[in-house]
């Protein structure tokens, strides 16, 4: 008798031993607070993204962790992403990417980390893009534009970021694709894109909906084209550059989360399982709508599918545009 | 009348024990996020935003908007004593204030900052109320060829930093400029003389810069003598500890100058509290009887900049508040939070939620009052730490300037560019080249080359478009009339001595 | 006359300097097709410090004299000055390692033992007493993050 129970409770002790010892090695918990690292300085898009996801995330209790945002600007985003390929395995950091992670590299000579080289999680958001004149331009449709582009070659002007940036690319296509050229100012700051449009200084630029919104809804912009698939549903009566007749690959700004190189399996499956349920929930949909983000959830294998057609087409159109291809 | 309405309905708002309670909390952790070089306010706002959340939205305003505006006046509290600027805002106050400490009469120089922070900040609140729109509307006048023309202007100031040689000052100015190209291009993303360094590609960062400048190099000329020479004269008594009648008088012009200059600069998106203290600064010494004096220890020479970089922060509001954009980054963060509130920013904001608006305005009139009557009375006891030993004083300033220049991005990097920076402000000192010419080159070099390269795009490469537009040529027109001004006295003064010798 | 040397040989480093930066702004674009290129500014401001640094360089001393102002004169403490400066470079070389607790004391020490010739005690009780004020400011009461080694701060 003796003996059959101590064999009974060895066995149910090795059973646990091993039970817990398996999903100690399977399941990651952070155990101290997470770094979530981004390339924008405080307040700008990346950082307040961060620093709302880290809230709701928080709020739905998805997290057990502090997570702190980190800010490292510097040379669009080659400081953030030098910093993360350097944080090799570390599994309390994350970071926070946008298309110009792809986009930068392919320019850029220092940066020596390409977006291949870190560990993609998920991509949560797609942000759509319009055109927008002035209320009392006399654009009314892209036609318009376009039309007095082709009157007064090189003397319509549109305010943007650099020559690398979504603004100027679509820029470029849109000249290839119609014929008529316009000019381009770069501007460091939205603010500053906005504030010279609202002053008459250039005629159009291509900005975020939610940024357009206030403006449209006062009286000062209007919005003349689309850049998306299918027409927004805050704007509905805006029709998009395809159905306009202009037929252009539409580049998405694509926001989302990744991590360090070298990173455990378990760690990617933990951010995945958080992200799979923050995803679902109604804070994340108004979240999406105040913002009027699309959602763009897109996880695993399709992820980095996307991150490589993202950099071939990338660099085509780079190409195109005339900078300088390094990689 | 109606904005008298919508005002008594805004102190009736900010007159609620929460928000009077909040409005404090904000300033207090405003000033001393500004006093300690490095942490900045957008980062503090940043962390504290997810607080907010839970607040009653105008207070959540009220708070962050206190550290907003506070962290102003506490920023001339380490220019004046340690030559440490505690934001990159309060550069220009080390110039006057630090000698001013060295003089004895760092309270004074600590007082007068405060007074001049309190009728600027008031005055761009009351701008803020009255001509925020009409203002608004004139800052989006403000085309690229007006940005150039604000920023040579400043540049024109370096005539007035030239003290003794201008060619010196010219020289210093031109490498403060160059190394405001050091990094990404805005325009092309080609990358300049970075040296292969990744972290070189933002540039070099501007307070690890300063610190490095003015505090370490000033430690390092200190050390030459054993001993510590007598740097501090200590003030006797306690007439000696504020600001005197005569003080107050000497000021009158600075008062209004830092408070318009520094109220409508802040208003114009991109340019930052930084240019608007520099012009405020070079206009006191245009004005002034006595201009060879400033960078002797002026009083007037703190109070315009310290004057403008308050009044800025009303202005910086300006856009914010009544078109949506964001001026700046501290600016933009705000502007996050609204829309982290549920608000939606832009020209309706006003109309549609006006106790937020009016609730802020008013409780700006509050905070600057709160501000005043915490910052005076601590004048005395900041001036002490002068009391301190030359040995805890000095490991303490080097120790101050590791802490803050490491904690704006956490980079060690940044620490060793402020070392750098501290043996070519060294160096500086001791071959006459005015550091303050550096500094201005560094301030505007970025906003100089854009504004001119925006134009020239612009205008397809016509570069009379600069003196065409109205706004731009009348700038440009003083600048030069301010750059001819030393020219003619220098010429004047060659032949002066040229007759002499001859005789 | 010292003033002068140390004139001449400043400028002629800025000289040097302002050649260096044209040479590398005269790789970099002039025009680009959005109007002036990455080397537009930084060539003329190339031309710029070669032409003033010469202006420097060869001229009369009575444009560059400046009435003595007897502090910045001497170059008699720039050894001691020089040493400082090494030893806050070695502090920042050490942050990384020892972190900034450490580091600093060091630096602290060698300012005030090797530099100013007191007591070892001294320098000592400033140093750590200098550290744990910082520590508490900014560690425990701000949540600023200092350089830290393997044993925590």
């Amino acid at each position: 008798m003796k003996h059959r129970d101590i064999l009974f409770r060895i066995t149910i002790m090795t059973i646990m031993v091993l039970s817990s010892g398996l999903a100690w090695s399977q399941e990651f918990k952070p155990s101290k607070q997470i770094e979530a690292v981004v390339h924008t300085g405080p307040g700008g898009g990346s950082d307040l993204l961060a620093r709302a996801i880290a809230e709701l995330l928080q709020k739905e209790k998805l997290i057990s962790q502090r997570m702190q945002v980190v800010n490292k600007p510097g040379g669009g985003p080659a400081v953030a992403m030098s910093y993360l390929a350097e944080k090799k395995g570390e599994t309390h950091t994350i970071g926070f990417f946008t298309g110009v992670w792809v986009t930068n590299p392919l320019t850029t000579a220092e940066a020596n980390v390409t977006v291949k080289d870190l560990t993609p999680i998920v991509r949560l958001v797609l942000e759509p893009a319009v055109i927008a004149v002035k209320a009392d331009s006399p654009y009314k449709n892209m036609q318009d534009f376009i039309e007095a582009a082709k009157k007064n070659p090189k003397k319509l002007a549109q305010s943007g970021g650099t020559i690398t940036s979504r603004d100027n690319l679509m820029r470029l296509l849109l000249q290839k694709a119609t014929g008529a050229q316009w000019n381009f100012i770069s501007f460091p700051s939205g603010g500053e894109r906005l504030s010279n449009l609202l002053g008459g200084h250039v005629q159009m630029m291509v900005i975020e909906p939610q940024e357009a919104g206030e403006q449209i809804r006062a009286g000062n912009l209007r919005v003349i084209a689309a850049l998306t698939e299918k027409r927004l549903a805050a704007l509905p009566n805006v029709p998009t550059i395809k159905e306009q007749g202009i037929d252009i690959p539409l580049i998405p700004q694509a926001r989302g989360v990744l991590a360090p190189p070298g990173v455990p399996r378990e760690v990617i499956q933990y951010w995945e399982g958080v992200f799979d349920r923050f995803e679902k929930t109604a804070t994340w949909k108004q979240y999406l709508e105040q913002n009027q983000f699309e959602d763009g959830y897109l996880k695993g294998p399709g992820l980095s599918k996307f991150f490589d057609e993202l950099t071939v087409q990338m660099r085509d159109v780079l190409k195109e545009a005339g900078a300088k291809v390094v990689r | 009348m109606e904005d008298l309405g919508n005002l008594l309905l805004g102190f009736s708002v900010a007159l609620t024990p929460v928000n009077l309670f909040w409005c404090l909390v904000g300033v207090v952790l405003g000033t001393m996020v500004g006093v300690l070089p490095g942490l900045g306010p957008a980062a503090t706002i940043a962390m504290l935003l997810p607080l907010t959340l839970k607040m009653d939205h105008t207070t959540a305003i009220i708070a962050l908007a206190g550290i907003f505006y506070g962290a102003r006046y506490g920023g001339s509290t380490t220019s004046i004593l340690l030559n440490i600027p505690g934001e990159s805002s309060s550069v220009v106050t080390c110039l006057d204030g630090y000698q001013m400490a060295r003089q004895g009469r760092a309270g004074p120089a600590l007082g007068i900052s405060a007074i001049a922070s309190f009728v600027a900040g008031t005055v761009g609140v009351l701008g803020l109320m009255l001509i925020a729109p009409p203002l608004a509307r004139f800052a989006l006048r403000f085309a690229p060829p007006e940005y150039f023309a604000l920023m040579v202007l400043g540049l024109a100031m370096v005539v007035f930093l030239a003290g003794e040689s201008m060619v010196k000052a010219l020289l210093a100015m031109l490498v403060g400029l160059w190394i405001a190209t050091i990094g990404t291009d805005l325009f092309t993303a080609e990358s300049r003389f970075t040296f292969g360094q990744v972290k070189l590609l933002g540039g070099v960062d501007f307070i690890a810069a300063t610190v490095g400048v003015f505090a370490i190099g000033e430690v390092l000329v200190n050390l030459e003598s054993q001993g510590g020479a007598e740097i501090f004269k200590l003030a006797k008594g306690l007439r000696n500890l504020l600001p005197t009648l005569q003080d107050l008088k000497d000021c009158r012009f600075a008062f209004l100058n830092g408070s318009v200059i520094g109220f409508v600069v802040g208003a114009l998106p991109g340019a930052g509290a930084t240019v608007a203290s520099f012009l405020s600064y070079g206009l006191e010494k245009a004005v002034s009887r006595h201009p060879e004096k400033f960078g002797t220890g002026v009083i007037e020479g703190v109070a315009a900049p310290e004057g403008a970089n308050n009044a800025d922060a009303g202005g910086a509001l300006v856009p914010l508040l009544t078109l949506g954009i964001p001026g700046g980054n501290t600016t933009a963060i705000l502007l996050g939070g609204l829309i982290l509130w549920g608000y939606k920013p832009g020209p309706l904001l006003i109309q549609e939620h006006p106790e937020l608006f009016w609730g802020l305005v008013a409780s700006m009139y509050i905070g600057n009052v709160m501000l005043l009557v915490l910052n005076l009375p601590l004048v005395p006891l900041f001036a002490q730490i002068l009391r301190l030993p030359y040995y805890v004083l000095y490991p303490l300033i080097l120790g101050i300037s590791i802490v803050g220049v490491y904690s704006v991005n956490n980079s060690l990097f940044d620490v060793w560019i402020m070392g750098l920076f501290g043996l070519l402000g060294y160096l500086m000192r001791k071959l006459d080249f005015p550091a303050s010419a550096l500094i201005l080159g560094m301030v505007l070099g970025d906003g100089l080359e854009r504004a001119l390269r925006q134009s020239l795009m612009m205008s397809q490469g016509d570069i009379t478009i600069l003196a065409t537009r109205p706004i731009s040529g009348t700038l440009l027109f003083f600048a030069a009339v301010i750059l001819c001004l030393p020219v003619v006295r220098k010429v004047r003064s060659w032949r002066f001595e040229a007759i002499e010798r001859e005789s | 006359m010292m003033r002068d040397k140390g004139n001449f040989i400043s400028a002629a480093c800025l000289a040097a300097f302002g050649i260096y930066v044209i040479s590398v702004a005269a790789r970099l674009d002039y025009v680009s097709e959005v109007g002036p290129g990455p080397g537009f500014f930084p060539l003329w401001l190339g031309i710029g410090l070669v032409l003033f640094a010469s202006g420097l360089m060869f001229a009369p001393s009575s444009i560059s004299r400046s009435k003595a102002k007897g502090e910045s004169q001497s170059w008699k403490g720039a050894g001691r000055a020089l040493a400082a400066w090494s030893a806050l470079m070695v502090a920042i070389a050490l942050l990384g390692r020892m972190g900034f607790a450490v580091s600093f004391i060091v630096l602290t020490m060698f300012l005030i033992v090797a530099l100013d010739r007191r007591p070892a005690l001294l320098a000592v009780g400033v140093g750590i007493g200098l550290a744990v004020s910082f520590h508490l400011i900014f560690v425990v009461a701000l949540d600023v993050s200092l350089p830290k080694a393997f044993w925590g701060f």
